[in-house]
């Protein structure tokens, strides 16, 4: 019974997962695809919690949804583009060319390697407590941890420096 | 089909979608979008290697954090860039940034 529900579970997610990322990647209107990205990493952390995974699942929202998301809406209100702004001039055979090449080879290549490579489950994945995670992070891998911070603080004071030049320096 | 090549070929549609976006956009923020569905695709083939399989499940996980967070630096960097952008070329198509030195 749990495994049929798992299963369902899983197919719901996935579809929400497929048309979030299709909606992102095609859609004209840059809102409209923000909503499918959005929708999207919902659908992942869905699968996150499947996998048994509930702070990965709880911190993809925080941060992907709640930080990211918000970040990519201030560039599209930045950058003011028109309702027609993806869609304006027709793309030209290379470019459609190059992006189909772009979708089938990963799929090709990482697919045959997927289902050739015969990986073996083990058992049902068990929960890490929190408190292990946090553990593992400031004993054995604090300095990643540091290093994280690190590139955190640099990106953002880089990005306060470049966003804020002075008018007519150049 | 065992559960970790569903997860991982989930992962996989992930990637090539991102990949195909990142060709077939035109503006700076949609690429950043497509980026995006990119490092969703790493950090979900990372979990379920790691949950799905007898290996370290804790090791897997701080990996997904910490592509979270460099996913937040990077959607942070690219903002300012297309900001800066924005100011100098009036437009955020990936085309019309071609010159150098303009």
């Amino acid at each position: 019974m749990t495994a049929v529900l798992a299963k369902i579970v899983f197919g719901s997610y996935v579809l929400v997962i497929a048309a979030g990322a299709l909606t992102a990647a095609i859609s004209k209107s840059l809102v409209r695809a923000l909503l499918g990205l959005i929708l999207t990493l919902f659908g992942v952390a869905g699968l996150y919690l499947l996998m048994a995974a509930p702070l990965v699942a709880l911190m993809q929202i925080l941060i992907y949804v709640g930080a990211v998301s918000i970040l990519i809406f201030f560039a599209i209100m930045l950058v003011r583009s028109g309702p027609q702004e993806d869609g304006a001039r027709p793309r030209t055979v290379r470019q459609v060319v190059l992006s189909l090449l772009a979708l089938l080879a990963p799929v090709v290549i990482l697919g045959s390697a997927i289902l050739q490579g015969r990986a073996r489950g083990g058992p049902l994945p068990a929960e890490v407590p929190v408190g292990e995670l946090g553990a593992g992070l400031l004993g054995p891998y604090v300095l990643s941890f540091e290093l994280i911070s690190l590139v955190l603080f640099v990106a953002m004071a880089g990005a306060v420096l470049i966003a804020f030049e002075k008018r007519g320096k150049r | 089909m065992n559960a970790l090549m569903l997860y991982q070929m989930v992962a996989v549609l992930l990637l090539s979608t991102g990949m195909f976006g990142l060709i077939w956009r035109r503006s700076l923020v949609g690429m950043l979008i497509c980026v995006e569905l990119i490092l969703n695709g790493a950090g979900l083939s990372v979990v379920a290697a790691a949950q799905l399989t007898p290996a370290n499940a804790m090791l897997g996980q701080l990996a997904t954090l910490f592509i979270m967070g460099l996913a937040a630096a990077e959607a942070t960097l690219v903002l300012a860039i297309i900001r800066v952008v924005f100011n100098r070329f009036k437009t955020s198509e990936s085309e019309a940034v071609s010159e150098l030195k303009g």
